[in-house]
């Protein structure tokens, strides 16, 4: 049996959603990784960054795609583009800055030069050494093959076929956008953070959603007051410290009602209940922004119920507090994780000073609460390359099969108690879109049923 | 090219010598403490007034390098003050900071110091710095930048009353800074 067959021919077995269980295996496999690259961030609308990023023309910001880097430009005409950063001569970057400011793209190794909208406007000695023969508008530079934005934050798909974006997203995808959009007129604050964690992009995802790791991997960040929990309440259960003592483990409220919305293509959004999270803050004014008649509208009646974490399908998670974080796969055991950071332009100076300091301090290489997460996430990864370790399934079977799902205002809603229903369906839509179906199969074949 | 004819002052230099000296037994007892793991001393080399603060560093054209920077105000990968740095070094020894336990081991080599008058009771101090950490089995980072420091005197012992830490890797080669720089 050929390799080609041992994997993909078993997808179904990969990703069990009756057994909750899911082969490692998906972790660390090339050919996995390399049909994910084709059939995944081939064909999704994908993120690239907010508008806010290039306000002026000639402003860019080199963004992936994939295996692939694009440049998003703003045009003269206000209008955004995006091309491939490769020269359509011979292949070198046009620019090798991060972002920046440019009137056009030059390209360093023979000189052709492209305009902001990508198009061929210079080759050097083209009547001589070309003798006028060649046709410039043949050859600008290769762009995505559909651009839209929603309330700012751009995105590009490579499949001209896809649908919109805002079909695409649909409500949950939209809502998860809305819940960063209503804070206020949002930006982005400058400096990306960027940094890379040994892991595969999978495990980054399927946290998003982990409602039931914050008591023991955040420990130390409640420990410190940097997260706030209720003092001298523990949770049952028998974690013993390596000295045989029992670890008090903090009860943390919001792991007790979750609202989960689970979508076509594979977004979902899975967190605590706002409220319990205010009565966690023992205030309502940090979220202030929620309250106003028109954001309640916009949310709905499940959307200003929930409090995070949204998740558009296949790697941007949207923050509770502000952000947005981006995970780019690089090989199957490396990801990049860039973290773009939002203020409300209209916000008063202490407001803007203390989100961005719990920017700073929760998410990011820095950050209380990611340091110990990718410390998981690597070591996880690590034991999918073992031998015989990698057989050993990894478990999502909390809550399965249990909970109704209510549709309702376009959602497909689960109220239920700290669960795993997030994760499985974003692996069950994960296989779904690795079988490179139509966009209507993709489509039917990701819409919920009745339990997950 | 011309001979320098000027006579040196020798008390000048004398005394330019001390502090150089002073500053260095500092950042090397500052480096040792970090090595060591004793992060409770460590803190105490820290004036209340602090501003830690590691910038963004961006890959931008020599035309935009001014841009290369984010500044105090937008974001960073760090920017204390000294109760956020407390609540960092309180972190680290709760025994559940996992990042760091396992401790990682550290060695912070200290060079090219250079310092100047800042006026006052203020000294401006420059230096290199190449951290080396290893954790666990096989995992290496390493991250070389440079540091700049008001140092000053209070009660005769020297504080660091500002520290910005210019990283010079701009996407960052590890999987977080769970270390002091
Ligand atoms: S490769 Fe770009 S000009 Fe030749
Ligand atoms: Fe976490």
């Amino acid at each position: 049996m050929s390799a080609a067959n041992s994997l993909v021919d078993q997808l179904d077995d990969l990703v069990s959603l009756e057994r909750g269980e899911i082969d490692r295996r998906i972790f660390s496999d090339e050919e996995i990784f390399d049909l994910e690259m084709k059939y995944i961030f081939g064909r999704a609308w994908l993120f690239l960054c907010h508008e806010t990023q290039i306000p002026k023309r000639g402003d860019f910001f080199e963004a992936p795609m994939g295996r692939d880097n694009v440049l998003v430009v703003r045009q003269k005409d206000g209008s955004i583009r995006a091309f491939l950063n490769t020269c359509s001569h011979r292949g070198n970057a046009v620019c090798r800055a991060e972002e920046g400011n440019v009137k056009n793209f030059m390209c360093t190794y023979h000189g052709w030069t492209f305009g902001l909208d990508g198009e061929l406007v210079g080759v050097p000695g083209k009547s001589i050494f070309y003798k006028d023969k060649l046709d410039l508008s043949k050859h600008p530079l290769r762009k995505v093959a559909q651009l839209e934005t929603y309330r700012g934050f751009v995105f590009a798909t490579f499949d001209e076929t896809a649908p919109s974006l805002e079909d695409f997203l649909g409500p949950t995808g939209r809502l998860s956008l809305d819940l960063l959009a209503e804070r206020g007129d949002m930006e982005v604050i400058p400096g990306i953070q960027k940094f890379v964690v040994n892991t595969n992009w999978k495990f980054t995802v399927d946290n998003v959603f982990d409602y039931y790791h914050p008591q023991i991997t955040h420990m130390s960040a409640f420990a410190v007051g940097a997260i706030p929990s209720p003092p001298d309440e523990f949770v049952e259960g028998g974690a013993l410290t390596d000295e045989g003592n029992r670890l008090e483990v903090p009860f943390l409220p919001t792991d007790l009602h979750n609202i989960v919305m689970i979508s076509e293509y594979g977004h979902a959004i899975s967190g605590p209940e706002q409220a319990v999270l205010e009565k966690d803050y023992g205030s309502q004014e940090p979220f202030a922004w929620r309250y106003t008649p028109g954001t309640q509208e916009k949310l709905g009646r499940y959307g200003s119920r929930v409090a995070g974490h949204p998740h558009i399908f296949p790697t941007t998670w949207l923050t509770a507090g502000g952000q947005l974080s981006l995970r780019i796969p690089r090989s199957p055991g490396v990801t990049e994780i860039w973290w773009y950071s939002f203020r409300d332009r209209n916000a008063s100076g202490e407001q803007q000073a203390a989100e961005l300091s719990g920017h700073i301090h929760y998410f990011g290489p820095a950050g209380l609460l990611e340091q110990e997460d990718g410390e998981n996430w690597a070591q996880s990864t690590l034991q999918t390359r073992g031998g015989v370790s990698r057989e050993v399934p990894q478990l999502l079977k909390m809550g399965l099969q249990t909970s109704k799902i209510i549709k309702e205002d376009g959602l497909a809603v689960i109220e239920a108690p700290i669960n795993e229903h997030a994760q499985l369906w974003t692996y069950h839509s994960w296989r779904e879109w690795l079988r490179n179906p139509t966009w209507e199969e993709l489509r039917a074949r990701t819409t919920p049923g009745d339990y997950i | 090219m011309t001979l320098e004819t000027t006579p040196v002052d020798p008390d000048v230099e004398v005394r330019d010598v001390l502090r150089q000296y002073e500053i260095e037994q500092f950042y090397y007892k500052e480096a040792a403490l970090l090595d060591g793991h004793r992060y409770d001393e460590w803190i105490k080399l820290f004036a209340d007034d602090v501003h830690y603060f590691m910038p963004i560093r961006r890959t931008m054209t020599r035309r935009q390098i001014g841009r290369e920077f984010t500044q105090p105000g937008e974001m960073a990968y760090f920017d204390e003050n000294k109760q956020q740095l407390q609540t960092r070094v309180d972190k680290l020894s709760t025994g559940t900071a996992w990042a760091e336990d396992p401790p990682s081991r550290t060695r912070h080599l200290i060079t090219n110091i250079r310092v100047e008058d800042a006026g006052g009771f203020e000294l401006l101090a420059h230096s290199n710095f190449h951290l080396y950490r290893t954790r666990l089995k096989s995992e290496i980072d390493e991250w070389v930048g440079r540091r700049e420091d008001v140092l000053r005197r209070v009660d005769g012992q020297l504080k660091i009353a500002k520290r910005f830490v210019y990283l010079d890797q701009t996407i960052l080669q590890s999987a977080n800074l769970s270390n002091f720089f």
